[in-house]
């Protein structure tokens, strides 16, 4: 069984480090993920996207993803061929703060939207620039993808050590997203294995 | 030990040193670059040197002495850096030096100075290409035990997607079986060992010790490439059994025309794919059997055309190749571009077999 994700983003909103933390919680989690970035000219505001892909065993994908079964939008900008590639009815978690109601994202009705207020949480949080990892934490628990205890883990071994100060509140942001939503209302696993 | 989540280019320096490596060189170009900090984060922990060169030609001869003192040595760059390597290369060949070379390609362009080479003389650089990062770890350290089995350089031919892609991989040590001693290696003496700074004397030897001649050398170093070119192609291919056509790729390539054959096979078209895994030697004798019995070959590469000769001196005349690779780089330039996604392949493999628009899904 083999599940894909698409994030997209403007770049400095953390897309990329929340991809590499939740493929390195699925491998943590005892799954096998495999995670690609694609990033133009890798400045603040440029496009930003990565996919991941978890499987519980086996693990087959392309490394340039024809089709995904989920997203993870922080903003609307590079949106549209993020939803050219996802399947009918795939679960979709969006920053409210930056796209509005999910309702405005084209193309909304064909996928089961979900809005977070990631960027308004995670500034209440004391740590706006975390709102990638409020969105994350919500996706991770609307889907079950990866657990929200190992994605924890993954973030602290990723952050730098110049940066350990943010440890805490990006902890304190990715189990507010996790809170914000019903763990496992879009289970992939269980939808996969229909 | 359990899988971690790493880089490609990181899987394969961790592989390369699970495979003893203990020294490597280089020069920083995108996507090797991420190769070279992998290396240079590595090497210490294990008592190994690392050296930001400041060339590839320092680089590639800096291996090229690190493995004539017998240690397993490497280096690598992307094309365009490999180009200025191919002196050294070839002189390792030509004095029968072990080392390891990793082309982190930009694309697929550098089929032919993978396969053919641009140093001077009768030698060969056996290349394998590696379809994802798994395999890049398997390849890394199978290349360091046929660079010491055949005393030759050997290379790996990866791209942007085996360097970057991150994947659950599990790095352990692989045995592939003895190898040859190194008595050969120099060992930097004055105390007359005879391996003091010299591996090739152009084979006439010493005063008191003549050796048989460059022509004798040169004959065994042809046999030598004549025995590799026997024993280690090796290929993938994937319903080719009733094939009508079938597709050939190398690399990165390989599991998207695999994709693409499935959803072909789904619409009831007897398409089958094939990958050499070795560029050299090229496995013909393997791509004549899976698809001697074919309509035709089709063969994708995104350049203008490089191994498309390969495939045609293996089918021999016996069945058409038709080329449906093309030019394609993303507007970074490190990479394949759009020509490289199931859509567009999948269109070019209609159009090549004859399925018009109004019968496709």
């Amino acid at each position: 069984m083999q599940i894909e994700v698409l994030l997209t983003g403007i770049g400095g909103q953390g897309v990329q480090l929340c991809a590499k933390a939740l493929a390195m919680a699925a491998t943590a989690d005892g799954r096998q993920a495999m995670l690609s970035a694609r990033y133009g000219g890798e400045m603040r505001g440029g496009q930003t996207e990565a996919s991941v892909v978890v499987a519980d065993t086996g693990l087959r994908s392309l490394p340039i993803l024809p089709s995904a079964g989920s997203a993870y939008v922080m903003h609307h900008q590079y949106w549209p061929p993020v939803r050219a590639r996802l399947r009918s009815g795939a679960p979709v978690v969006l920053n409210t703060t930056v796209i509005g109601p999910p309702e405005d994202l084209d193309g909304a009705s064909e996928f089961l939207t979900v809005g977070i207020p990631a960027t308004a949480m995670a500034a209440e949080a004391g740590a706006p620039m975390a709102a990638g990892f409020v969105l994350l934490g919500a996706y991770a628990s609307l889907t079950s993808v990866a657990s929200i205890d190992s994605i924890v883990a993954a973030m602290t071994e990723l952050v730098p050590a110049y940066r350990r100060e943010h440890i805490q509140a990006n902890e304190a942001a990715i189990r507010a997203g996790a809170a914000a939503i019903e763990a496992g209302a879009a289970d992939l696993w269980v939808m996969a294995g229909r | 030990m359990t899988a971690a989540l790493l880089q490609g280019s990181r899987a394969i320096a961790d592989s390369a040193i699970a495979a003893g490596c203990r020294f490597f060189a280089g020069y920083p170009m995108l996507p090797f670059t991420d190769l070279l900090e992998a290396m240079s984060a590595k090497m210490p922990e294990v008592g190994g040197t690392c050296i930001n060169a400041d060339s590839e030609i320092e680089a590639v001869n800096m291996a090229l002495g690190a493995g004539a003192a017998g240690a397993r040595a490497a280096t690598g760059s992307c094309g365009q850096g490999i180009a200025l390597m191919q002196e050294a290369i070839a002189e390792a060949a030509l004095n029968e030096v072990p080392m390891v070379v990793f082309n982190m390609a930009r694309g697929q362009q550098d089929y032919w100075q993978a396969t053919r080479g641009g140093g001077w003389g009768d030698y060969r650089t056996l290349t394998l290409a590696p379809k994802d990062v798994a395999e890049a770890v398997v390849h890394t350290q199978l290349l360091f035990h046929l660079a010491d089995t055949y005393r030759a350089p050997v290379c790996l031919y990866g791209d942007y997607l085996v360097a970057h892609t991150h994947m659950s991989v599990d790095v352990a040590p692989i045995d592939f079986g003895p190898l040859p001693d190194k008595s050969w290696a120099l060992d930097g003496t004055a105390g007359g060992t005879g391996h003091a700074r010299q591996i090739w004397t152009w084979a006439m030897g010493r005063d008191d010790a003549p050796g048989p001649g460059p022509d004798v050398h040169w004959r065994r170093l042809a046999q030598k490439f004549a025995t590799m070119g026997e024993a280690e192609a090796r290929h993938e291919s994937y319903r080719c059994g009733d094939a009508e056509w079938v597709v050939v790729s190398f690399g990165t390539a390989g599991p998207f025309i695999d994709y693409v054959v499935e959803e072909l096979r789904a619409d009831g078209q007897r398409v089958g794919s094939f990958r050499p895994v070795t560029l050299w030697p090229f496995p013909e004798a393997a791509l004549l059997e899976a698809a001697g019995r074919a309509r035709g070959v089709l063969v994708y590469e995104v350049n203008a055309g490089q191994m498309i000769d390969d495939v045609r001196l293996a089918l021999r005349g016996q069945v058409p190749a038709t080329f449906i690779g093309g030019v394609s780089i993303d507007s970074s330039g490190m990479r394949q571009g759009d020509l490289l996604t199931v859509a567009a392949i999948r269109s070019r493999v209609l159009d090549a077999i004859g399925v018009g628009a109004g019968e496709r899904r």
